[in-house]
């Protein structure tokens, strides 16, 4: 018989005990669709909606200068809501390097 | 004297910031060793002076080794390179790094051998930055041949916090910039060491495994946790997490090299494989995961803690947590001296002195102890660590980054219980996904969901009133 410490059994058990909550888990997925939300991560805690964001809040993420921010709001205001990240080229102070910086920040719903 | 080493790393560090902060010259630092050795071993007989002389021994070796890794060597690729001079260089060496992918770019650090300039050849050493415009596909120790001009990184910030001074740390004092493929040229034999060429190779193994069973935000998290892979970590999840104070999860440390050693000693005890060439096999796995998370600072310093204790575990003695810590300083700082003013190197090693150092205290003044409720004990306990690592590295972050976060200590104590479960969970998976697709579907589910739950409170704490504060 092998003698394994108390901290060992735990960890065998721990071990136990995720591989049988994956597998329920994977069961509840197959019969209900919402259950899917818990194991895949909402697209929001990895990158801000353009449309919808503040001015106060882009300019507490600080990705951007402040005068950058703000003219992304005016222009979202003046010409209505992102159709696609593109768009942000158009703005001064957005170039090729920014942009591709920017690509991975935001996203448009 | 019990903890010698922990003195003997105090003082040599104390020589390091000494002579950084004066003028001094080499053969001066190297005289005053050489009188002091010789006075040491004169005092042989005298254990006070013979101590104390050799402290102050430590003291200026730790001034000698920073003052040594200051000069180049003469062929150093520094020395054919005038200053603001746009010559074309064909520099001749191999990739001494993983080539990383940034968007467009490609970065790698280049091992020169030789170079070419004027049609004249030279042989030369030292490393290069190289900065490409474009990706390509690359790997450690291809040989290559590039051509193209040699420029000094850029300062951007004054003092050792600059980029220049950073590199220059790390042994790069040139960058390279490459537009186009026309200015590589690649070799057929392949430089490097193997052995990295094998950990590289396992890391990618293991990389796969993670892609093919979780998303791209969980596998990018997951990578970071277990493999020290944090290129394909968001800017905003790293920004959320620097925002709460738990950024460290994602960095590869002392409890990721505590879990490999301790899920290798749990598989080969199954193994019926007997005690001692377990403790030497499991010191070998501890080395191969060092080199496959890339032998950072904090993985360095958990790698030689972690044989430290091996070591005196085989040999059945006691380990004293501040010597295997000066150890694991020494070992770093012997290496390259200059490590002492990395931010990565500070953070390291004051958190963990500070939980060796107040943690005790703490716990004792607050009579932990007497609770007899286990799980209130825990909690407590958890609390404890997470302010004792607060406290110790708190200057440091306002210092280099102007950023105070209270809710440190909230956002730690229910974030790295969650980090651990994550990180055992996948290491589960790498593991089991391997061999078996049942396995690695089954705990990949739970650690998805594990991942989705971090996030979640990552970005629920830092919406707490006063949750940081910038200065």
């Amino acid at each position: 018989m092998i003698n394994f410490t108390p901290e060992e059994k735990r960890v065998i058990l721990f071990l136990l005990i995720i591989a049988f909550c994956g597998i329920t888990l994977n069961n509840l997925a197959k019969l209900n669709y919402r259950v899917k939300k818990l194991f895949c991560p909402q697209v929001y805690l990895a990158r801000i909606d353009l449309n919808k964001i503040s001015l106060e809040e882009l300019i507490k993420i600080r990705c951007l200068p402040v005068k950058t921010s703000q003219r992304i709001i005016a222009y979202r205001l003046q010409h209505g809501n992102f159709s696609s990240l593109e768009a942000l080229k158009e703005i001064r102070g957005i170039g090729d390097q920014r942009y591709e910086k920017l690509k991975d920040i935001f996203f448009v719903e | 004297m019990k903890r010698l080493p922990f003195s003997l790393a105090i003082f040599y560090c104390l020589g390091i910031i000494l002579v950084s902060s004066i003028k001094i010259s080499f053969w001066f630092v190297l005289g005053s060793g050489v009188i002091t050795f010789a006075a040491a071993c004169l005092s042989f007989r005298n254990n006070r002076i013979f101590m104390v002389l050799v402290f102050l021994l430590a003291f200026i070796l730790g001034g000698l080794n920073l003052k040594n890794s200051y000069i180049r060597h003469n062929c150093h690729i520094n020395n054919f390179v005038r200053y603001k001079d746009n010559t074309i260089y064909n520099l001749s060496g191999f990739i001494d790094s993983d080539p990383e992918i940034k968007g467009k770019h490609t970065f790698f650090v280049f091992r020169t051998q030789g170079v070419q300039v004027d049609k004249l050849m030279w042989r030369c050493c030292g490393k290069v930055l190289v900065r490409m415009d474009f990706p390509q596909d690359l790997n450690y120790a291809d040989n290559l041949i590039l051509r193209g001009i040699l420029l000094r990184p850029y300062g951007f910030s004054p003092g050792s916090r600059s980029y220049r001074d950073y590199l220059s740390r790390q042994g790069i004092y040139l960058v390279m910039p490459i537009k186009n493929s026309l200015q590589i040229i690649p070799q057929l034999n392949k430089g490097g060491s193997r052995l990295i060429i094998f950990s590289l190779w396992l890391r990618s193994r293991m990389e796969q495994v993670i892609k093919r069973y979780l998303a791209d935000l969980p596998a990018g998290i997951l990578s970071a946790m277990v493999l020290g892979q944090r290129r394909a970590i968001p800017w905003l999840v790293n920004n959320y997490m620097v925002k709460s104070g738990t950024v460290h999860i994602l960095v590869v440390s002392g409890f990721n090299v505590g879990i490999v050693a301790f899920i290798v000693n749990l598989l080969l005890k199954i193994m019926r494989v007997r005690r001692k060439l377990r403790i030497i096999l499991t010191i070998i796995c501890l080395l191969i995961y060092c080199l496959i998370t890339g032998a950072s600072n904090p993985v360095i310093r958990a790698t030689v803690m972690g044989v430290v204790f091996l070591l005196a575990h085989l040999l059945k003695r006691d380990a004293d947590i501040y010597n295997c810590l000066a150890c694991a300083a020494l070992f770093i700082l012997g290496l390259n001296p200059r490590q002492l003013f990395d931010v990565g190197f500070q953070l390291s090693f004051s958190s963990v002195l500070a939980i060796i150092y107040l943690y005790p205290k703490i716990k004792s003044f607050l009579c932990l102890d007497n609770c007899k409720a286990k799980a209130l004990k825990f909690i407590y306990e958890g609390c404890l660590v997470s302010l004792c690592a607060w406290f110790g590295t708190m200057w440091i972050i306002a210092y280099n980054f102007r950023i105070v976060a209270p809710v440190t200590v909230l956002a730690n104590i229910l974030v790295v219980p969650l980090a651990t479960l994550i990180t055992l969970c996948g290491f589960s998976l790498v593991l089991c996904g391997s061999f078996s697709t049942f396995l690695g579907g089954v705990f990949s589910t739970t650690t998805a969901m594990l991942i989705t739950l971090l996030l979640n409170i990552n970005s629920a704490v830092i919406k707490i009133p006063f949750a940081y504060f910038y200065f």
